[in-house]
């Protein structure tokens, strides 16, 4: 095997031989794959060797499987061999057709390889949440040409993310959410919005059922107002409970994220939300080049690919830089305030203090990190 | 080394068994397979294209295939009504349906992974889910409480009556001590994946339809009206079509498990309506929709009004004597009351929790050709399942199929 | 049967036992959000995040107003004909006579009414340079919030802590926030209706 200080399997199809196993890169045993064969047929033992060494590597730290349960080598049992020709069989179609192209072509099949079977972005360390943001800035750069910037940047200390939404101030301007999806790279083709502004009538209270949430005229529009939704960052998310593969919880400073790349997208999240704040990616999400946000975040605006959910970060790739969230910095009006929680000279901590908050459907024990005032 | 000798020839035999027949037999699998073609080249589509080829969106998210995993895990559960007075309760009646009863859950189980995987975004990544591979959110998430569940009531059903059937096959007496406890355990087993599913739903408090105590236990209900009336329409048609005998006896005594899950069905029904619709308050919405339409949005009004006429004609029909001994009206009813189920149960439980959305929006949803022909294939698969199950199990019982020991 | 009962309810209390167990899930050591922010934030350290990066090339001045301090930008260098004294060198009344071309033609007062508002509220006559409050007093331009504030206090209470308003930079400290004039311009103060913006490709196509 490799010694290179990867844990994940390397393929190794620009290096010249693979000196421990007799593996070929799409895992036959018998015939070799594509273009070139092996000589010897492998024992059905060494196969099996051979099969967990690919797919689990030299190295035993933790990725993948390994998170959960931490087994050490002398308890290698009979999933580990599922997982080996799991890995290996669902590799090989990707990787059979790429043996006789170009370099580049292998090192993104390399990429496609290793992204496919990384472990979840929750659980691992800081040098491996590097590693795959490496590896997809690479892939992007081979894909389309274009550099890319992205963070992997991990909670701040002492930072708990508040937002409040003064219902007083907003127009129904929606400039926030067009700043919402320039800024992380939603979906133009299904005109997926993460940010929902209802119009309400006066006079008749908070209701969202007759308001409406796709308008389009002048507004403010006489004898409205109006009041904007996204995903509130609960401190006790149901959405996180429920998912079956950990794809999404909450961050330390209270940001609920999601590892695009483990979501299996059960869409289980999104029937646990109340707030209607998880978006699904029901085809490919497509953006234009040339509007692309190139600073991105590994649990923000990178790109999606079909078949995940996603959701507001309130912008991790700018919170975590100390800035606010686009649709903030958007708003014309000042009706969006964000802050620190923990801070208490912090501007949120103001309003909660000193306006009268109140949140959305606050019986459930959701417990929103998004409050809502009025002057 | 023997067992494995007895086992490869039975699985010889069972194949041989399964591709002679009459031409109807031929047919049907044949009909069965191109809907299964057909489903395949619909879920096909789907990979290329995303779910977007489906009628589901980002305000009603579970649509056909979730309605028939909830629906085909009562089916699979109701084997137990005929495990339990077999195996426990030593009533020999049951003994001959029991087969088919525990066939039809392993048919009805593997439909349920397959529809739950058709309807995963990610397929490709599923492996995240197994546990020890991936990161499997237990106990936390009911979803792997049901993977756990349904896997493990999977292998029951397919042990113990493959235990039964390799010691018949070999023409020994299945030793009870071995199977019983598994029979026991299956039916501790099939009440919990009933109730472990229902809790999926129950257990949201984002969507008041499904937040409610009663879903669980109208789920058994349901579960054990819908499935034995399923088990006694397949083995009126067994009777007809193959020398397995089966006796008025059992299909009473099945049909009488049928009327009582029927009626407690019904009570709560009742029970729900009043409950929403006396004192409705804003939670009362999706029911709201679901019988009456809101909105002037009304898509659902034909399924649900022709499930609760349906539903009441079946289970009066079934409370009468006289009725239900008639086996027409018999199998009528249990159609009908099958058909209604289904159509409570899946269309009209899963879509209006959906209706009105968390903010009041009203969204409608109706199914895309390409989910409907996923759908029929997926319940190809499951008709195609249950037949070689059934045709292996019948054989070897009638005595047809039996190991010999020719070779040595 | 015996034997059988028995093992029914061993597995029974063994079912119970489990959901007891795993139905305590919540491992949050608070109650609520409040209460997680007063445990967590009791002792605050600050963070090692700035805005001062995010306010490059805005001068701002530091103002303490009610025992809240923050930033604000500079006004006076970013009024074009600042000073006004350069033009306005002769009493009004002088200025006004005569055949000269009218300057500051295009602005209109739409604020509060002719018999609150004119020019001269806020403008002081005696020195274009300053503002000038009701009782006289001179206000310099770049803290005219002090003038808005004699009438609109509230939100002049709200803008110190940060209620109305705009913060610039991010939300990480030092605070700098926008002053009233950086939204509303003052002869006419009310926002303006208008098209909700909406960036989307496909509706913006189909709308043309």
């Amino acid at each position: 095997m490799s010694r290179s200080n990867k844990k994940w399997f390397s393929l190794n199809l620009s290096r010249k031989q693979n000196d421990d196993s007799g593996t070929c890169g799409c895992g036959k045993t018998s015939g070799g794959c594509g273009s070139h064969s092996n000589d010897a047929e492998m024992s059905e033992e060494e196969f099996y060797h051979a099969a967990v060494n690919a797919s689990i590597g030299d190295e035993r730290e933790k990725d993948g499987f390994d998170q959960v349960f931490d087994v050490k080598m002398d308890r290698r049992t009979a999933f580990r061999k599922l997982a080996a020709s799991l890995l290996i069989g669902a590799g090989a179609v990707n990787t059979s057709c790429s043996m006789l192209s170009s370099d580049e072509s292998k090192e993104k099949a390399q990429i496609d390889w290793e992204e496919q079977f990384k472990g979840n972005y929750k659980l691992m360390t800081d040098d491996e949440k590097k590693n795959t943001v490496d590896r997809l800035v690479r892939s992007y750069q081979l894909r389309t040409g274009k550099t890319i910037s992205m963070s992997s940047k991990n909670a701040e200390e002492d930072v708990l993310f508040g937002y409040a939404f003064n219902i007083s101030k907003c127009q129904g301007y929606m400039d926030c959410v067009s700043a919402c999806v320039k800024e992380n790279n939603q979906d133009r083709n299904s005109q997926m919005q993460y940010i929902r502004i209802h119009e309400m009538k006066d006079g008749e209270g908070l209701k969202f059922d007759e308001a409406d949430d796709n308008y389009y005229h002048e507004v403010p529009a006489e004898g409205h107002f109006y009041l904007g939704t996204q995903c509130f960052h609960c401190d006790n998310p149901p959405c996180v409970e429920v998912c079956p593969v950990q794809a999404t919880w909450r961050e330390d400073d209270g940001l609920v994220v999601v590892d695009y790349d483990w979501c299996v997208g059960c869409r289980y999240c999104m029937a646990a939300c109340p707030y209607d704040g998880r978006r699904f990616n029901w085809s490919k999400p497509e953006v234009p080049e040339e509007e692309v946000n190139h600073n991105q975040h590994y649990l923000g605006n990178r790109m999606r690919k079909k078949g995940v959910m996603e959701k507001c970060t309130f912008c991790v790739q700018r919170s975590r830089e100390g800035k606010n969230p686009a649709c903030v910095e958007a708003c014309p009006t000042g009706a969006r305030i964000f802050g620190n929680l923990l801070d208490p000279n912090s501007t949120i901590r103001w309003v909660l203090e000193n306006k009268k908050v109140f949140r959305l459907k606050e019986d459930l024990g959701t417990e929103p990190k998004f409050w809502y005032f009025m002057d | 080394m023997k067992q494995l000798k007895v086992f490869r020839s039975l699985v010889k035999d069972s194949f041989d068994v399964v591709t002679h027949g009459t031409v109807k037999y031929h047919i049907w699998m044949g009909f069965l397979t191109f809907m299964m073609l057909v489903g395949m080249y619909c879920y096909s589509i789907q990979l290329n294209e995303g779910l977007s080829v489906t009628g589901m969106t980002d305000r009603v998210s579970w649509g056909l295939y979730i309605s028939n995993f909830t629906f085909l895990v009562g089916v699979a559960a109701a084997a137990v009504m005929l495990v339990m007075p077999t195996y426990v309760l030593h009533d020999v009646d049951f003994k001959q349906a029991v087969l088919i009863g525990e066939g039809l859950a392993v048919a009805a189980l593997i439909m349920c992974l397959a529809f739950v995987i058709a309807d995963m975004g990610g397929p490709s990544v599923l492996w995240h889910m197994i546990p020890g591979l991936g990161v499997f959110n237990f106990p936390n998430s009911m979803l792997t409480w049901d993977v756990i569940v349904l896997n493990g009531y999977l292998f029951l059903n397919i042990t113990i009556p493959f235990y039964i059937l390799f010691r018949h096959y070999q023409g020994k007496e299945a030793k009870s001590k071995v199977y019983v406890p598994g029979a026991i355990l299956s039916v501790f087993w099939a009440v919990g994946i009933h109730l472990v599913t229902a809790f999926l739903y129950q257990g949201l408090q984002a969507r008041p339809f499904w937040n409610n105590a009663l879903l669980g236990p109208r789920f058994l209900a349901s579960a054990f009206a819908a499935g034995p009336a399923l088990i006694i329409l397949v083995l009126a048609i067994i009777r007809n079509f193959t020398a397995f005998k089966i006796e008025d006896k059992t299909l009473k005594k099945i049909a009488m498990v049928v009327t009582v899950a029927a009626q407690i069905n019904l009570i709560m029904l009742i029970s729900e309506l009043f409950k929403e619709f006396y004192a409705p308050t804003h939670h009362s919405e999706s029911a709201y929709y679901l019988f009456f339409g809101l909105h002037g949005k009304d898509a659902l009004l034909p399924w649900i009004w022709t499930a609760i006429p349906l539903n009441v004609l079946a289970t009066v029909l079934l409370t009468f004597h006289k009725l239900r001994n008639n086996p027409k009206i018999l199998y009528f009813s249990c159609f009908i009351l099958f058909v209604a189920i289904w159509i409570e149960k899946g269309f009209g439980l899963i879509v209006p929790g959906f209706i009105p959305g968390p903010y009041g929006k009203i969204a409608e949803y109706t199914p895309t050709g390409v989910e409907i022909g996923v759908t029929l294939g997926i319940w190809a698969l499951g008709a195609f399942v249950f037949t070689v199950l059934a045709k292996t199990a019948i054989g070897i019982e009638l005595g047809e199929l039996r190991f010999k020991n020719n070779k040595n | 049967m015996m034997s059988s009962s028995l093992f029914v309810n061993r597995s029974l209390c063994l079912i119970v036992f489990c959901m007891v167990f795993f139905s305590c899930k919540h491992e949050d050591k608070y109650h609520g959000v409040m209460e997680k922010i007063e445990a967590e934030g009791e002792h605050y350290q600050g963070v090692s995040l700035s805005s001062e990066n995010y306010l490059e090339g805005v001068d701002t001045i530091l103002i303490s107003e009610g025992g809240h301090t923050f930033l604000i930008p500079e006004r006076k260098n970013q009024i074009k004909l600042y000073a006004c004294t350069e033009c306005h060198s002769k009493p009004l009344a002088e200025m006004q006579e005569g055949d000269i071309k009218k300057a500051h033609w295009d602005i209109k007062i739409v604020h509060a009414n002719e018999k609150a508002m004119n020019c001269v509220t806020c403008h002081n006559p005696s020195n274009m340079d300053e503002l000038r409050s009701v009782t006289g007093m001179s206000i310099d331009f770049d803290n005219s919030y002090n003038l808005c504030s004699q009438c609109h206090s509230k939100q002049f209470e709200d803008w110190k802590g940060g209620a109305h308003g705009k913060r610039i930079g991010g939300w990480a400290p030092p605070r700098a926030s926008m002053t009233c004039v950086n939204c509303h311009n003052p002869h006419q103060p009310h926002f303006e209706s208008r098209w909700p913006a909406r960036f989307n490709t496909q509706k913006v196509k189909e709308r043309e």
